[in-house]
């Protein structure tokens, strides 16, 4: 498996490992035995999987919205890129190839922010992206007002969906209450070679 | 100081929308001339029948990687010294040290701005114009 951060594994009764994906991350695993868990507001999660490889992963991401990229036009698509590339990357380097895999994507719930729909911009992006990048899209859930639960298995493919009682404003809420994490800093302070 | 205008740029990415993000990023920055490579094997392939002043390149892509690409470039006199910035992720800092050994002339941590891209250039060329 491969996280950027440290993840602890959480066993339920019956034995499977479950790795909670936030805001900002990614995780991506060959064990069959391993769940990727999710909750979506406005933010959108990709599930990817190589079935003949037998690999998979999920990514949580959440673009700034109209206030908080002020004046960056497409650049504000940036979290959402770095985010949809590293678990590209960890993939391939984990035998998945572009031409094999499937994905779903979720989340994406109506949240008006400013005078623009974060959910609807976060569906886009991510269903503009597999165009652009010829990945294939399998299935999945966007859009919609009501906040997610997602439960994904890598290896088989099976994902669950549960609606959250708690509407997607209030999940938006949460997310927002912290800044848009991107995967990777801007500036590295550790490494000055230049 | 070099003008923007003048110098030819060739983007190498895998990913379709990070080449459209770096593109839209340099003509903000007054860059006009840039060709794009969807890996490094199609980079040098462009760049032999017509140089460039600048890559800007991926680490990781199928067939030839920003590393390759790096390497090819250095040791074939008409591009050695063809300036070169990596483009990577937090986790490819032993990368990005093997890319300066190879003589690579600056990285940009994605995801980066548009300033950010500009003072990496500008670190290799001058201010630009």
């Amino acid at each position: 498996m491969i996280a950027p951060e440290p993840h602890a594994f959480r066993s339920d009764p019956a034995g499977a490992k479950r790795i909670h994906v936030v805001q900002g991350e990614f995780a991506v695993t060959k064990d069959p035995e391993v769940m990727l868990g999710t909750i979506l507001g406005s933010c959108v999660s990709a599930c990817m999987r190589d079935p003949l490889a037998g690999v998979g992963g999920m990514n949580h991401f959440l673009l700034p919205g109209e206030q908080a990229a002020k004046g960056e036009g497409p650049q504000a698509l940036r979290y959402g890129v770095q985010s949809m590339e590293l678990l590209l990357n960890a993939l391939y380097r984990m035998g998945a190839r572009r031409e094999r895999l499937e994905v779903k994507l979720f989340g994406g719930a109506r949240v008006v922010d400013g005078l623009s729909d974060v959910g609807q911009q976060n569906s886009e992006f991510a269903e503009r992206f597999l165009a652009s990048e010829g990945i294939r899209m399998v299935g999945g859930s966007l859009r919609g007002d009501q906040a997610r639960r997602i439960q994904f298995w890598p290896v088989s493919g099976r994902v669950r969906q549960m609606a959250l009682i708690d509407p997607a404003r209030k999940v938006f809420e949460a997310e927002r209450s912290k800044p848009v994490r991107a995967p990777a800093p801007e500036v590295d302070g550790e490494l000055e070679l230049f | 100081m070099p003008a923007a205008a003048q110098i030819r740029v060739m983007v190498v990415d895998d990913q379709m929308t990070m080449r459209s993000l770096v593109r839209t990023g340099l003509q903000q920055l007054g860059f006009q001339d840039i060709v794009e490579a969807p890996d490094g094997e199609e980079a040098l392939r462009q760049i032999l029948s017509r140089p460039v002043h600048l890559v800007i390149s991926d680490f990781n892509m199928p067939r030839l990687d920003g590393m390759g690409l790096l390497r090819a470039l250095r040791s074939h006199g008409p591009t050695a010294k063809t300036a070169f910035i990596m483009l990577t992720g937090r986790a490819d800092k032993e990368l990005v040290q093997k890319a300066v050994q190879l003589g690579v002339n600056n990285y940009l941590v994605k995801p980066f701005t548009v300033q950010t891209l500009k003072e990496k250039i500008e670190a290799v060329f001058g201010k630009l114009t």
